[in-house]
């Protein structure tokens, strides 16, 4: 299935930006001069990612510093001082503490540490001997809250008393606090979070912390929907056009074929497409991308009722238009483009935005197949919180692009119904054409939306499946 | 009679034995007319009688179902025929003006120019605003058809028909849908029209323009021809017992 697929791609893609990043560090150790015998040789030099869900390191959060060095041939280490760099601070309860390690034996290893913003010291009171490795771990320091990478210097002494410079360990990457985890930590501290809180419905549906932390996260998924339907409808404006026309072709077998296409898309349900569409498609060793798929389903759908939208706007034209664009001598192309389409455009546009709100909306049903969207970033973080606060902020995103537009239709439809009914006349003159409209063959009859028996819903917010 | 302006001999458009059906109903039952280059032929008769149709079949808005119809030297109910190069020459003004509502006056005027003749932009304009000028709109140019008064609209559309150079005017009972007070600025450009040597068939109901303007009256009733001749003739001293009745109840 598609899901597995995805991850299985970013699994491997994963793999093989570890294997690059091997065969350069390698590169550079083959390549790089080699060091000069040295009584202390830094091997490692990490942090625990610190990160609430994630596996980086953020910068002015505690964090734990694990650095490792090998006492080299015929040499013994008595002190080490590691410096921090500079803007690191020290978290509650923060300390030092050294192992050494033979091979895999854990030896015994009096010491004395201190600790402070600067640096640390690891005093040992019986010398480290040759070859052991020397194991520091810093606890609840916190690196620069700026983001960069940074690196611990400092010295050493030997066992017999000299001084010197430890070369600079490896990089330790850091990424700037987030705003999200800052307002998060914030809120935790809140006496009023923790009483809001405390209530099931507002915990359950309302949770603080979780809607800082969903509004960044589902904003991705917002434009992934938004990308499906952005794309999936402007495709379904030329397919529905199309089939429009072959709904009012000359010939009846063609009119026939359109009118299955139509009926049998409006007539079963989107969701059952989609399964269609997407194990279907797998079984004719067909294999297209889920977000290319998803769109080309969507689309398909959509074109369908856009076709029946388009038709009715079509045959809303009053037939004196054809008429009079036939006596000037226009051929059906030239009537069709220059003079229906144009007029057919402003009626259809407050339906055909409504059909864009019900496709958008419709977007979410491909989580069932595993695209991802909008839908799919709230169910996964509705189940790594065990709360429902992430699908409310999803209704948050939907709501964001469906609310304007349907304010957009309403304003619309009254503009195109002040245009129709002539409000842009001089006053004196409005009187006279009300009359004249009742006799006249009324050229400019209003667009009736089409009668439509597999509407879904009955508005624009009408229940789903 | 109006004996200022020239009537050929040359037919401009003629119908032979002309039957249309709707259906199982007969509209037409075999009409011979012949129209002359230069003249004006006004069609009466009461409604129904296929008046309309008649003269919507000359440009094939209506497809005759027998006879034959020749607009100069082309047989246009030849299925052979491309009935849009006919129609380029064939002018026709409705009685709902059909103007299309997304274009502004002068637009109208323009689309065809530049769709069917393939007219630069720039001569497109140029004849538009003349056309307008002829109608007496054009501080009306720019104006769209929603703005302008039924009258206006109704002139407009004669503008459009005009732009085109035809070689014939259809009029389907262009003053119908006008309120009293516009249907004389109508009139007065479709008198002009005659005036200049235009070949014309109107169809109408209005009998002081068919009597002063025509040079031959045509009284149809029940989808044939009943009489025709001088104006003055069929007027004041028809032959038939249905066109006595039919004038005896419009005048």
């Amino acid at each position: 299935m598609s899901t597995t697929k995805k991850y299985s791609t970013v699994a491997s893609a994963l793999r093989s930006f570890v294997a690059l990043v091997a065969v350069l560090s390698l590169v550079v150790c083959v390549v790089g001069p080699t060091p000069e015998a040295r009584a202390l040789t830094v091997d490692k030099t990490t942090a625990q990612p610190n990160q609430s869900d994630g596996n980086q390191i953020i910068g002015g959060v505690p964090t734990r510093i694990t650095w490792e060095a090998t006492v080299g041939d015929d040499e013994e280490i008595k002190e080490i001082h590691l410096v921090f760099p500079a803007g690191t601070t020290l978290g509650e309860g923060a300390n030092t503490k050294a192992t050494v390690l033979d091979g895999l034996a854990r030896l015994e290893t009096p010491q004395e540490n201190t600790i402070t913003d600067e640096g640390t010291v690891i005093d040992f009171a019986e010398p480290v001997a040759s070859g052991l490795l020397i194991r520091v771990e810093i606890f609840y320091v916190a690196l620069p809250a700026e983001s960069g990478h940074y690196t611990l210097t400092g010295r050493y002494v030997d066992g017999e008393g000299t001084e010197r410079e430890l070369e600079e360990s490896p990089a330790i990457a850091v990424i700037s606090v987030t705003v999200v985890e800052s307002i998060t930590q914030w809120l935790d501290e809140q006496p009023w979070v923790e009483w809001w809180n405390s209530q099931l419905f507002l915990r359950v549906f309302f949770n603080p912390q979780l809607i800082v932390a969903s509004v960044p996260t589902l904003f991705q998924g917002w434009l992934r929907s938004l990308g499906l339907v952005l794309v999936g409808f402007p495709l379904a404006i030329p397919i529905g056009l199309a089939v429009s026309f072959l709904r009012m072709a000359r010939f009846r077998i063609v009119r026939f074929f359109a009118s299955i296409y139509v009926n049998v898309i409006r007539g079963t349900p989107l969701f059952l497409q989609i399964y269609i569409a997407f194990f279907g498609l797998p079984f004719l060793g067909v294999s297209i991308d889920s977000y290319l798929l998803g769109i080309l389903v969507l689309a398909m759908n959509s074109s369908a009722y856009l076709a029946e939208i388009f038709r009715a706007g079509i045959q809303s034209i009053h037939k004196g238009q054809f008429e009079a664009s036939a006596s000037l001598g226009m051929n059906a192309v030239q009537t069709m483009f220059s003079v229906i389409l144009p007029q057919t455009v402003r009626r259809v546009i407050p339906t055909a935005t409504s059909e864009f709100i019900l496709l958008y909306k419709d977007t979410s049903l491909l989580a069932a197949v595993g695209v991802m969207e909008q839908m799919m970033f709230a169910k996964s973080m509705v189940a790594s919180s065990g709360n429902m606060t992430p699908y409310i902020v999803a209704a948050g995103y939907y709501l964001l692009v469906t609310l304007p537009l349907t304010k957009i239709i309403g304003s619309f439809e009254k503009k195109l119904a002040a245009a129709e009914g002539h409000s842009s006349e001089p006053p004196d003159k409005k009187k006279k054409r009300k009359r004249l409209q009742k006799t006249e063959d009324a050229p400019s009859d209003s667009f009736a939306p089409p009668h439509d028996n597999f509407r879904r819903g009955n508005g624009l917010m009408g229940p789903k499946i | 009679m109006s004996d200022h302006h020239e009537v050929t001999d040359k037919a401009v458009v003629r119908i032979q034995n002309l039957h249309k059906y709707f259906g199982s109903l007969e509209v037409l039952k075999g009409v011979d007319l012949e129209v002359r280059r230069g003249e004006v032929v006004t069609i009466l008769g009461p409604s129904g009688s296929g008046k309309s149709t008649l003269l919507r079949c000359i440009n094939l808005l209506e497809k005759p179902t027998g006879g034959e119809i020749w607009f100069e030297d082309t047989c246009i109910t030849d299925p052979n025929t491309n009935i849009n190069e006919v129609r380029e020459h064939v002018g026709m003004v409705f009685q709902s003006f059909n103007l299309f509502p997304h274009l502004s006056a002068k637009k109208n005027v323009m689309l065809a120019q530049r769709k069917v003749l393939k007219r630069s932009n720039e001569e497109a304009e140029r004849i538009a605003l003349e056309q307008l000028a002829k109608v007496g709109l054009s501080d009306r140019s720019e104006y769209m058809p929603s703005q302008l008064s039924g009258g206006q609209q109704q002139r407009v559309a004669i503008a459009r028909a005009l732009a085109m150079d035809p070689h014939v005017m259809l009029f389907d009972e262009a003053t119908s849908a006008l309120d009293p007070e516009l249907v004389r600025g109508v009139l007065d450009v479709m008198r002009e029209l005659a005036e200049g040597g235009m070949t014309m068939i109107v169809v109408t109901h209005e009998m002081g323009f068919a009597r002063d303007v025509a040079d031959r009256a045509v009284f149809m009733d029940e989808g044939i021809i009943v009489e025709q001749g001088l104006p003055e003739e069929v007027f004041d001293n028809p032959r038939h017992a249905r066109t006595r009745d039919f004038l005896g109840h419009i005048i």
